[in-house]
């Protein structure tokens, strides 16, 4: 994958601007002195007083906002990915040269998420200050870590499955910017008002079914079930790996055929697609 | 090296390409002339493997656009009517980025990045940024780039469109010069004086339809037998007919502006008899002008009447 010519050019592209390092630079002073200020308020100014556990709480908050902020960020790199290409008019110049439709997908989702990976990786120093005070492990800071990425790798797949099956950037950025809110929120606000519904009628398992499976849609809910800070079922993340990969799975299958008709054509019953809009 | 057999391509409704028949030889430039919506920039786009035909068959360098077109894609250059660049990145960048798309070795692009810049006179912008470069320079880029992982055929689709007259000039350079390294190129445009200046075969395309294919060579013999004269005087269309048709070497008479304009088949001094004929006739001729000749309606002319 590190061979694919679109990844290599991409990187060139969005590293070498002034923009890069300015949102590298501003995230990190952002979320340093947000940490700083969870840090003072858990001591208090008084070392004395050190708790482990609210330590541990501010590795959760910590987590929480990152995952917020890399979440909602995401699109706005990955959104107009291939509808820009084709709004730009160097699409259809990209298809025919042998760049499978995958590789161009690949490329585009791979180097959207990777100054959001860069804002993680750069973060990492600020975790290792809340090891000072005790309370989190480094598995669970593995944990975190990984699921963050996972999280950013699917919104940034879906980003740009969306704007490959719209045929503009405005329409593909909205779509992207819906499926994160269904994510980060509507699924976090619907399970859980739900499982309160099922606490009021315990005989309702149904609805305590679809409150669960709905807030292990969520990430920050999982997020905060891999730090155990809630309770659910243990294997909540894989329920979202699957449903997410799943959709992954469906809209790349969509995107490749949007590019390529030919490679899908022994599907039968494929609809037709509107080459003459779309290149 | 690039054949169609009854290609048709349909939107919907609309049938933007009816039972094309096309054959290009190893080698040679074929320009692909018609209007807008004529099915030119669709026929391309099939034979670039970016649109499925509906129904009939197209081969590029031996391989079928739907059977193979991974084949079809190594062995072709393609430049659509209307491109983009990418920015941020310089002129050496894009076309080694294109050159890596096609897997060719890293030292192999950075020679021919050399050597394609140099000859599409562009040397000296290697480190520029593409998108500070201006459109013609832009469209010189392009054809540089349809070369770095040197196809045997080029597919350029109005490759000098939208152009000032001086970048016209320089795109068109570089198109007589594409001819000299061998490769099969089949060129679309507006403009059929354009096309014959580059190009060996000339087909017309009208409505989805090739209605025409003629020889520039042909064309050309043609163009320098054939003289357009607009004549002016007090006769009527009948009488100018009348007269003018009386010598063998006029060959067609059609009203005009105060007169007739006639396509004449003779040489200079023939004119001055064909002025005396008028006089003796009793014609008033105020104006005797030997006007350029249309190539577009000489082709129609000549295709109908099946001299080429």
């Amino acid at each position: 994958m590190i061979r694919n010519p679109l990844l290599l050019k991409e990187f060139r592209q969005r590293m070498r601007t002034a923009r890069a390092p300015i949102v590298v630079f501003g995230y990190v002073c952002g979320m340093a002195l947000f940490t700083f200020f969870l840090l003072y308020e858990n001591v208090q100014g008084q070392l004395t007083l050190l708790l482990p556990q609210r330590s541990e709480q501010v590795f959760l908050t910590l987590s929480l906002v990152q995952m917020t902020v890399a979440g909602f960020l995401t699109p706005a790199f990955a959104a107009g990915s291939i509808s820009g290409e084709r709004e730009r008019r160097t699409l259809a110049v990209l298809l025919t040269t042998p760049l499978s439709p995958f590789g161009i997908l690949a490329g585009k989702i791979l180097s959207s998420t990777a100054l959001l990976v860069l804002l993680l990786v750069v973060t990492l120093p600020l975790y290792s200050l809340v090891f000072l005070f005790g309370g989190a492990v480094p598995g669970e800071v593995v944990a975190v870590f990984a699921f963050q990425l996972f999280t950013i790798l699917v919104i940034a797949a879906l980003s740009v499955c969306w704007s490959t099956l719209v045929l503009r950037s405005g329409w593909s950025t909205v779509l992207s910017y819906a499926t994160v809110a269904w994510m980060l929120v509507f699924t976090g606000v619907m399970g859980y008002g739900l499982q309160l519904v099922a606490q009021r009628y315990p005989l309702d398992q149904f609805l305590a079914g679809w409150g669960s499976f709905l807030l292990s849609l969520n990430p920050l809910w999982v997020l905060a079930l891999l730090e155990a800070a809630v309770t659910g079922p243990p294997h909540a993340w894989a329920w979202f790996c699957l449903v997410y990969g799943g959709l992954c799975v469906i809209l790349m299958t969509a995107s490749v055929w949007r590019l390529r008709p030919q490679v899908l054509r022994f599907l039968p019953l494929r609809p037709e697609a509107d080459e003459r809009d779309y290149q | 090296m690039i054949q169609t057999e009854n290609l048709c391509k349909r939107y919907g409704r609309h049938l933007a390409v009816r039972d094309l028949n096309l054959f290009v030889r190893r080698g040679t430039v074929f320009g692909l002339v018609g209007e807008n919506g004529a099915g030119k920039t669709t026929t391309l786009s099939v034979l670039a493997t970016l649109t499925t035909p509906t129904s009939g068959r197209a081969y590029v360098n031996g391989f079928e656009v739907m059977g193979n077109p991974a084949g079809v894609r190594r062995s072709i250059g393609y430049m659509p009517d209307s491109f983009g660049v990418y920015d941020d990145i310089s002129c050496q960048e894009y076309l080694q980025f294109y050159a890596e798309c096609y897997r060719v070795p890293r030292a192999v692009a950075e020679a021919r990045c050399q050597e394609y810049l140099d000859w599409v006179g562009l040397a000296d912008q290697r480190d520029t940024y593409v998108n500070h470069l201006s459109r013609g320079m832009q469209q010189r880029l392009e054809i540089a780039r349809c070369l770095m992982h040197d196809p045997p055929v080029l597919i350029l689709d109005e490759p000098t469109s939208g152009l000032d007259p001086r970048s016209r000039i320089e795109v068109r350079q570089v198109l007589k010069r594409l001819r000299e390294l061998g490769k099969t190129l089949i060129i679309s445009s507006h403009i059929l004086h354009e096309l014959s200046e580059v190009a060996d075969e000339i087909g017309m395309m009208r409505r989805g339809e090739l209605i025409a294919v003629a020889s520039v060579e042909v064309l050309r013999s043609h163009t320098s037998a054939y003289r357009r004269l607009h004549l002016a005087g007090d006769a009527d269309f009948a009488r100018w007919s009348a007269v003018l048709r009386e010598d063998p070497r006029v060959m067609d008479v059609h009203p005009a502006a105060g007169g007739v304009e006639v396509l004449y088949a003779g040489t200079v001094l023939q004119q001055a008899d064909l002025l005396a004929r008028l006089v003796r006739a009793g014609i008033a001729v105020t104006q005797f002008v030997e006007q350029p000749t249309d190539i577009e309606a000489l082709f129609l002319r000549l295709t109908e009447e099946g001299l080429a």
